[in-house]
């Protein structure tokens, strides 16, 4: 459903813009003080990144982790207080933001309410001089590529929430940018759009191949779009990956926490292997896991164990009512249509079980018992410190 | 009045504003540190000689002997005690009659409530002492009604007929705020409580009323200032009744002592500022609320009878009394002798248009043309400075900007006589000649349009300021991230989302300059003619009809200029549409 709709609104013939060069952006001790008191928390604590031209990458984080804080000291808004930001190799933080060969793509959108669509996407290339005929034939292109060529003499409030999204989006790929910012562009709109228009943003992005930094606090997004990830927490990078890593293997509890839903159950490293596997003792049992390297010996740490890794099954249970290492207590169920989730009571906690294509006879009853397994290629094991 | 356009309306669109992000730094940009600098050298000059000058007349010696005596002298302590129940009163029945058209409009059922809103509203336009004279011609010793028709002898002047006057021309205001306050409530409270087993009645003390609470507060203080500090209504209508501002009037014209007349004036100062600090206070609560708390629909309108019948009853005479009013003031202009020999003239609009009123027409018009478009560019800068580019200091000068709305006329006239007069020395080097007087430059006409150019400034600015608040910064940083530069920005974004502010802010400068009175007595020369202060003088000398017809023209004159302005912004919208 999702393919069928990214396949009709973008159309092969990206020949408007095909001509973007991808740049390498270096961030190097970027740091950003609001107050010059020392006891206050830097925004921005010394962030090093590396992003490949052409890369998709997040900053993900919750409010106040200085994400945005960065993205607009890329974008020239904001100054630094230390560091550098480096674009192919030349320094470009003293560049004032119109000078900049970067394109923004707002929260709000930011479309100029007294512009019609056309010279909303116009202003800028008619700031660079260009001739009316070429400026015509670029914002054409562009238009049609983001499926708006009907819409281009409406004014902005005429417009939905998805086709603002667009013309923001227009007026952003029209100047051919080295790289693309957005600033937690999808917030505004309904989930279903939200959806949809992740999927039109990322492909349009690898066509072009345009170096793309996006800013959210949604995870969904940042799991679904980005080449990498950047977690970040209290100003400081936590972890950057692929999404699959970050998901899988995060770096620390908060990561663990943030992305994706969590169980952590409390174990004791007995044993920890050289192939980046430990062995530790959790629901009663000895499990050979996937170990966060920090992990040692004698430990308590932490088993990150994701809903849809527990396994649950009645048959073990009718044998004992009691709860006692790998036997669980229902405490609630929830129907979700495509999964169920439980909360089920250990003596290791608590924890969320979620069983996907559930039909109505299996879903288990409240009160009820049912054995615990844990999918230990799944799980990951953290220091309890981290 | 009601045909300008409502600050809230441009052409922004409601974009969320973004809390988070700080304005720049003034450091930054020279130009901007340039910017403030002559503006605050205006503000200076406009506002801050003045005032200050005024504050060291009224505690020199000449100066303190009255201020003392304010509270010694029996005579002057009437004088304050006279002011203060005339604010009093003039404060709870401005709010009361106010209170009941709102209530009328918003939430009784009954047909024509758009008749009634422009009656409400009709005050607003014409000058007051329009409606003392009228008062006089209707209500006076050989009033029309009062005498003619009832064959009473009653006497209008002193503090029933400045109560009545001040009230019927000052409640407009007292209906705007609680009207927007009364729709703003939400109808769910209504509702949840009727859900409660709670009576309309029980509704009304317990739910709205409370509800309504600082509106109604802040009403009663808005007509309490503006009723202590009216000059126009004491003068024309006092009679023995002496308050602080014809007192200081009589002071400074009367008996040529400008520091009496300052210690008189500034005893008027402390509750127009306290009441302009408590409203700052409340509007930023508001705005706080406005954006949160939308009405979730329209409350079920009251058809009861207990309710409906007394409330549009003392509506509709309240409706009457005004259109009698109005009417006196449009007829009076075309009858002999109004009120006593009503023959069909045009001799005074024969006399207003050939004699001195020509000049004064003319005059007026030119200085508030003056006076109006500069108002509404340092209104716009000052909006622009303190919305987008100072941080800390933003509410400082917003503040000082809207002084001159604080400041009552008489006071702002005194301190401008007691500044201008003189020439402006510091450490002994003048630094400005007089500026006021018949011997200053273009005979005096510089500090009336200084003071036109004060008093007219605070709307242009909250205008500005408002509709500055509701662009995004965003929009700015996007015209930034296309290329352009601070100025580009301004010219191609900034300017076009503000201008119909702007229009607004010279519309309503134009009227209020027009239409202002106080400070202008104080500084009117034999060479420039005012029309406010000819309408004063005219009805010194009785001639009511003459002063119908100035007070006729003067209305026609502002309407005009307010036509011509928004007709200038519709051109220019509807430009902009076919162009897209």
């Amino acid at each position: 459903m999702v393919s069928s709709v990214t396949d009709t609104t973008i159309p092969a013939a990206a020949a408007g813009i095909a001509d973007i060069d991808a740049a390498r952006l270096t961030l190097r001790g970027l740091s950003k003080r609001y107050s010059t008191d020392p006891s206050v928390a830097a925004a921005v604590e010394s962030i090093d990144l590396d992003i490949e031209p052409g890369e998709f990458i997040t900053l993900l984080g919750p409010s106040g982790c200085g994400k945005t804080s960065t993205l607009r000291m890329i974008a020239g808004f904001e100054t630094l207080t230390d560091g550098a930001i480096e674009l192919d190799g030349v320094d470009i933080a003293g560049m004032p933001p119109n000078r900049r060969p970067m394109s923004m793509v707002f929260q709000s959108y930011a479309l100029f309410p007294h512009l019609s669509v056309r010279d909303n996407v116009s202003y800028g290339l008619k700031l660079k001089r260009m001739s009316a005929r070429r400026i015509a034939e670029d914002v054409d292109g562009i238009l049609a590529i983001m499926n708006l060529s009907g819409l281009a003499d409406r004014a902005p409030h005429q417009l939905s929430g998805g086709q603002q999204q667009r013309v923001a989006l227009a007026r952003a790929l029209v100047m051919r940018p080295k790289v693309l910012l957005f600033d937690e562009p999808l917030s505004n709109l309904d989930a279903k759009l939200r959806v949809q228009m992740r999927h039109e943003i990322r492909l349009l992005q690898r066509r072009l191949g345009i170096t793309s930094i996006f800013v959210t606090h949604d995870q969904d997004e940042a799991m679904t779009m980005s080449d990498r990830i950047v977690v970040m927490s209290k100003g400081r990078i936590e972890q950057v990956g692929a999404p699959s890593e970050v998901y899988r293997r995060p770096a620390s509890m908060f990561v663990a926490d943030f992305i994706g839903r969590a169980n952590f159950l409390d174990a004791d490293v007995e044993e920890v292997h050289g192939d980046g596997t430990a062995t530790a003792a959790v629901l009663g049992d000895s499990l050979r896991v996937p170990a966060h390297p920090d992990v040692v010996v004698g430990d308590t740490a932490q088993l990150l164990v994701r809903p849809e890794s527990v396994r649950l099954s009645t048959g073990a249970a009718e044998r004992s009512d009691r709860v006692t290492g790998d036997v669980g207590r229902v405490l609630n169920t929830v129907f979700y249509g495509s999964t169920v989730e439980y909360e089920i009571e250990t003596d290791s906690g608590n924890l969320i079980a979620s069983v996907a294509d559930p039909v109505a006879d299996d879903v288990l009853e409240l009160q009820s018992v049912a054995h615990v397994r844990v999918e230990s290629s799944r799980a990951w094991l953290l220091p309890d410190r981290s | 009045m009601t045909l300008t356009l409502d600050p809230t309306s441009t052409a922004a669109q409601a974009l969320p504003p973004t809390t988070k992000r700080r304005v720049r730094g003034v450091g930054r940009d020279p130009s901007v540190a340039i910017i403030v600098a002559v503006v605050v050298a205006v503000l200076l000059l406009l506002l801050g000689l003045p005032m200050s000058k005024l504050v060291m007349a009224a505690f020199s010696d000449e100066g303190l002997v009255v201020f003392t005596g304010l509270f010694t002298n029996p005579a002057n302590l009437r004088v304050v005690g006279n002011t203060m129940l005339l604010g009093l009163l003039v404060g709870v029945c401005g709010t009361l009659v106010g209170f009941l058209f709102a209530f009328a409009q918003v939430r009784l059922k009954f047909r024509g409530k758009r008749l009634l809103h422009l009656l409400a509203l009709v005050p607003v336009v014409a000058p007051p002492f329009a409606v003392a004279t009228a008062t006089i011609t209707l209500f006076g010793r050989s009033g029309v009604v009062t005498s003619t028709l009832l064959g009473l002898n009653t006497d209008v002047y002193g503090l029933g007929g400045l109560v009545f006057v001040l009230t019927l021309s000052f409640s407009p205001v007292a209906y705007m705020n609680l009207k927007g306050m009364l729709e703003n409530l939400d109808p769910s409270l209504d509702e949840a409580a009727s859900d409660l087993g709670a009576s309309k009645a029980r509704i009304f003390f317990t739910v709205t009323l409370p509800m309504l609470a600082p509106g109604i507060a802040g009403s009663f203080l808005l007509l309490f200032v503006e009723g202590i500090a009216d000059l126009a209504n004491p003068l024309v209508l006092g009679g023995d009744y002496t308050v602080l501002s014809t007192r200081a009037y009589i002071a400074v014209t009367g008996e040529f002592n400008v520091q009496a007349g300052a210690a008189y004036s500034i005893l008027l100062i402390v509750p127009a500022l306290l009441v302009f600090l408590v409203q700052r206070y409340w509007t930023g609560k508001k705005q706080v609320t406005s954006v949160t708390g939308k009405p979730s629909g329209r409350a079920e309108l009251i058809t009861a009878p207990a309710l409906r019948i007394p409330v549009l009853a003392l509506v509709a005479a309240w409706v009457v009394v005004t259109i009698t009013v109005y009417t006196t003031v449009v007829a009076g202009g075309f009858l002999k002798v109004p009120g006593v020999n009503n023959e069909f003239t045009l001799d005074h609009f024969r006399f207003v248009l050939a004699g001195i009123g020509s000049k004064a027409m003319l005059d007026t018009t030119v200085m508030a043309l003056i006076a109006a478009p500069t108002a509404g560019v340092l209104g716009m800068l000052i909006a622009w400075l303190v919305v987008r580019k100072l941080g800390r200091f933003a509410g400082v000068l917003d503040f000082v900007g809207m002084l001159g709305l604080a400041v009552p006329g008489t006071v702002l006239g005194i301190g401008y006589a007691v500044a201008f007069l003189v020439p402006t020395e510091i450490f002994g080097f003048q630094i400005l000649p007089p500026l006021a007087g018949g011997a200053a430059a273009l005979g005096g006409g510089l500090a009336i349009v200084m003071v036109y150019i004060t008093r007219s400034l605070p709307p242009g600015q909250r205008a500005g300021v408002a509709a500055l608040a509701q662009i995004n910064p965003a929009i700015d940083e996007a015209s930034t991230s296309l290329g352009a530069s601070g100025a580009t920005t301004f010219r191609k974004v900034t300017l076009p989302l503000i201008h119909s502010a702007f229009a607004t802010g010279i519309t309503l400068a134009t009227a209020r300059a027009m239409t202002t009175l106080s400070p202008i007595v104080f500084l009117t020369t034999p060479g420039i003619k005012i029309m406010t202060s000819q309408i004063l003088a005219e009805v010194d000398a009785g001639r009511f009809g003459n002063a119908f017809a100035y007070c006729a023209l003067l209305v026609t004159i502002v309407l005009a200029i307010i036509g011509l302005i928004n007709l200038l912004l519709r051109k220019v919208i509807f430009r902009g549409l076919l162009r897209h």
